[in-house]
């Protein structure tokens, strides 16, 4: 099913393939460099009205630089950057049509929440009735009626949350940017918080431009992913894309995880490629989008839930159970190949079965379709 | 569990009865002398009878009195507003731009003191007076052709007071600054607000805790300040510091100083409750 899904949307990202959405913010060879380091490596992106867009990366790889550049914090070193269609390069943060929800939510402490929520309000002209109307919508929308005069030290971390939020999207901007917003909840509220998200962006049809550390938060949200490492771009697309088909080595292994075998490219024929690894183990593979020769070094990547207990697939390997992990959903279970390699797969823990034990010696199978060349 | 709550309490009354006894020994007993002495009855020859007589307070509203009364809070006030004045600014740059010379820009505030104030107070004099330095200057640089009166000036007293208690003003307002969060700058900036916006919105009242304790610190000695108006002010610029100072060592008179002293103590307790009060509430309801 997945594999339909990816031939009926080629190369999502990169292509544009919506040629009339207007962009809301256009990076064009965006380099930002704080004294010798450079925290931003000439980033050329377009990110569309009413997308949920995410900038994927660890930390320190520059996306939370590029969220500060499109603010107004920083100055690019070198490129442009347009917000709706106007270069914003010398334009100070309080001009621009942007706003932000912190990392550290940045509430005003002084201020109560019906006062932090029309703080822009109040700063644009806005008053009286309107001011009243918009500001109590505003704190409907993130479900804090009746909170308007708590102080924000009497909320709670998700409900602070909540007021950034309203804080921000009352003034209507055209892009809000997001950093790491929910960082500082626990897992239970982060995941009620991720999907309210995404459908508050849904019903409110702003763009939203989200930077995250963590991969399944951006796989949840996001109609668009850009992953970044060390300043650059690595790849941008859409999140079933991004799992199925990673450009490079540092993709695959950033989104998910993965195993990579690395070896010699021993043959290609009609799209099939075959790899021998350095201990011996031939993988074959369908080779898609990456051109690669015989005599190549390359690598191959199997995603853990793609590989099965049994011996019948394109490719087969005798491995002994080293470890199982008991997932609740799937059980993951840490083998070792006869050349050392280590190989790891999920098995959905749905069906009632003989399961292996550690130390175990098991055939384990897997299709050369659902295996793929990486670049880089 | 009882026997631990027990000891928690014994240690804590451990550690509290020797600033305890200090305080009650040589603040609170000598605070209810001056109060029985403030009703009591000051002999021809000093000394005093002990008793009821409200004479001394009422002495108190005698216009001469008063006006010294006035003075001395109108003093006090304009120092602590100039301190605020100028300590704000230096206070914000040391916070906020200070880096890592941040510590030694405060040292630096802290040197004046390592010399007495009374020495700090005669270097005014030194400078101020008719022969003094700044007037030698002035009149080397032919600006004026006869030495002004620049010492024994309300204006003298002022300068002299800002110069010593300017510090007791930055201190507290640099530890609020320093305290902030400058991301909140940012968010302000992010929801519209210029600089100017920015700072009377979001720093200016998250930095109150330190106005008003350096207000304080700043208010309540120089209400009290002597030894600056008698070195600066001389004659004309008597404060109530110098009135109960002169009570006391001069006219002998014990009561009728004790009431001034009980009725400036009153006083300022009354100014910074109304003060604390005031700012306190603007700064709780916000914008």
């Amino acid at each position: 099913m997945e594999e339909r899904h990816i031939k009926e949307r080629p190369e999502v990202g990169d292509a544009g393939r919506d040629v009339e959405r207007s962009v809301a913010v256009e990076l064009s060879g965006v380099t930002k460099r704080f004294g010798e380091f450079v925290a931003v490596d000439d980033l050329t992106l377009d990110i569309y009205e009413g997308e949920f867009f995410s900038l994927l990366g660890p930390s320190g790889c520059g996306k939370t630089t590029t969220l500060r550049m499109i603010a107004g914090f920083e100055e690019p070193t070198e490129g442009g950057i347009s917000v709706d269609g106007d270069p914003v390069r010398g334009v100070p943060p309080y001009r621009r049509p942007v706003n932000t929800v912190f990392q550290s939510y940045a509430i005003f402490p002084h201020l109560n929440v019906f006062d932090n929520v029309a703080f822009g309000l109040r700063r644009a002209g806005v008053k009286g009735e309107e001011l009243q109307r918009r500001v109590t919508d505003a704190c409907e929308m993130v479900q804090l009626s009746g909170f308007e005069k708590r102080k924000p030290s009497m909320l709670s971390g998700g409900q602070q949350q909540r007021v950034a939020l309203a804080r921000a999207l009352v003034n209507r901007p055209k892009v809000l940017l997001l950093d790491e917003p929910l960082g500082a909840l626990d897992l239970k509220l982060r995941k009620e918080m991720q999907l309210y998200l995404k459908n508050l962006q849904h019903e409110v049809g702003i763009t939203f431009i989200y930077v995250t550390h963590d991969q399944e938060e951006a796989l949840t949200m996001s109609d668009r992913i850009a992953v970044i490492n060390e300043g650059k771009v690595q790849q941008v697309a859409d999140p079933p894309t991004l799992y199925e088909l990673p450009k490079n080595r540092f993709v695959a292994d950033f989104i998910g995880q993965t195993n990579v075998f690395s070896g010699t490219v021993e043959s290609v024929r009609e799209g099939h490629v075959t790899l021998r690894t350095s201990s011996g183990e031939k993988v074959e593979v369908t080779a898609r989008g990456v051109e690669v020769e015989v005599g190549q070094e390359a690598h191959a990547a199997v995603r853990p839930e793609k590989i099965r207990f049994g011996s019948e697939g394109d490719n087969v390997s005798s491995t002994t159970i080293r470890q199982i992990v008991y997932l609740g959903v799937s059980t993951q279970y840490i083998t070792e190949l006869s050349g050392g390699e280590r190989l790891v797969l999920y098995q959905q823990n749905s069906r009632e079965e003989d399961n292996p034990e550690v130390g175990e010696e098991v055939p384990v199978a897997w299709d050369a379709r659902n295996c793929l060349i990486l670049g880089g | 569990m009882g026997k631990g709550r027990h000891g928690w309490s014994l240690g804590l009354a451990g550690l509290l009865s020797p600033v305890t006894i200090w305080l009650g020994l040589f603040f609170l007993v000598p605070l209810l002398f001056i109060l029985a002495y403030s009703f009591g009855k000051s002999g021809v020859y000093g000394g005093i009878t002990l008793g009821f007589y409200p004479g001394n307070y009422l002495k108190v509203f005698n216009p001469l009195y008063l006006d010294i009364i006035v003075r001395t809070l109108v003093i006090a006030l304009t120092n602590t507003l100039l301190c605020l004045l100028l300590g704000y600014p230096l206070a914000y740059f040391i916070a906020f731009k200070g880096g890592r010379r941040k510590h030694i820009l405060i040292l630096l505030i802290m040197i004046p003191f390592w010399t007495s104030l009374l020495l700090r107070a005669y270097a005014w004099v030194v400078i101020l007076g008719g022969n003094g330095i700044a007037n030698r200057t002035l009149q080397f640089l032919h600006i004026t052709d006869h030495p002004l009166d620049l010492i024994f000036t309300p204006q003298a007293v002022t300068m002299g007071m800002v110069y010593s208690y300017l510090p007791f003003m930055i201190l507290p307002l640099y530890a609020a600054l320093e305290k902030f969060d400058r991301r909140l700058k940012e968010a302000a900036q992010d929801l519209g607000a210029s600089r100017w916006h920015t700072f009377w919105r979001v720093t200016f009242p998250l930095s109150m805790p330190g106005v008003i304790a350096g207000s304080i610190l700043v208010f309540i000695p120089s209400a009290g300040e002597f030894v600056i108006p008698n070195l600066l002010g001389g004659a004309r610029t008597v404060m109530v510091g110098n009135l109960i100072q002169q009570q006391f060592l001069e006219a002998r008179d014990w009561a009728f100083g004790s009431a001034l002293a009980v009725m400036l103590a009153v006083l300022l307790v009354g100014a910074i409750m109304f003060y604390v009060r005031k700012v306190g509430a603007e700064k709780l309801e916000g914008v």
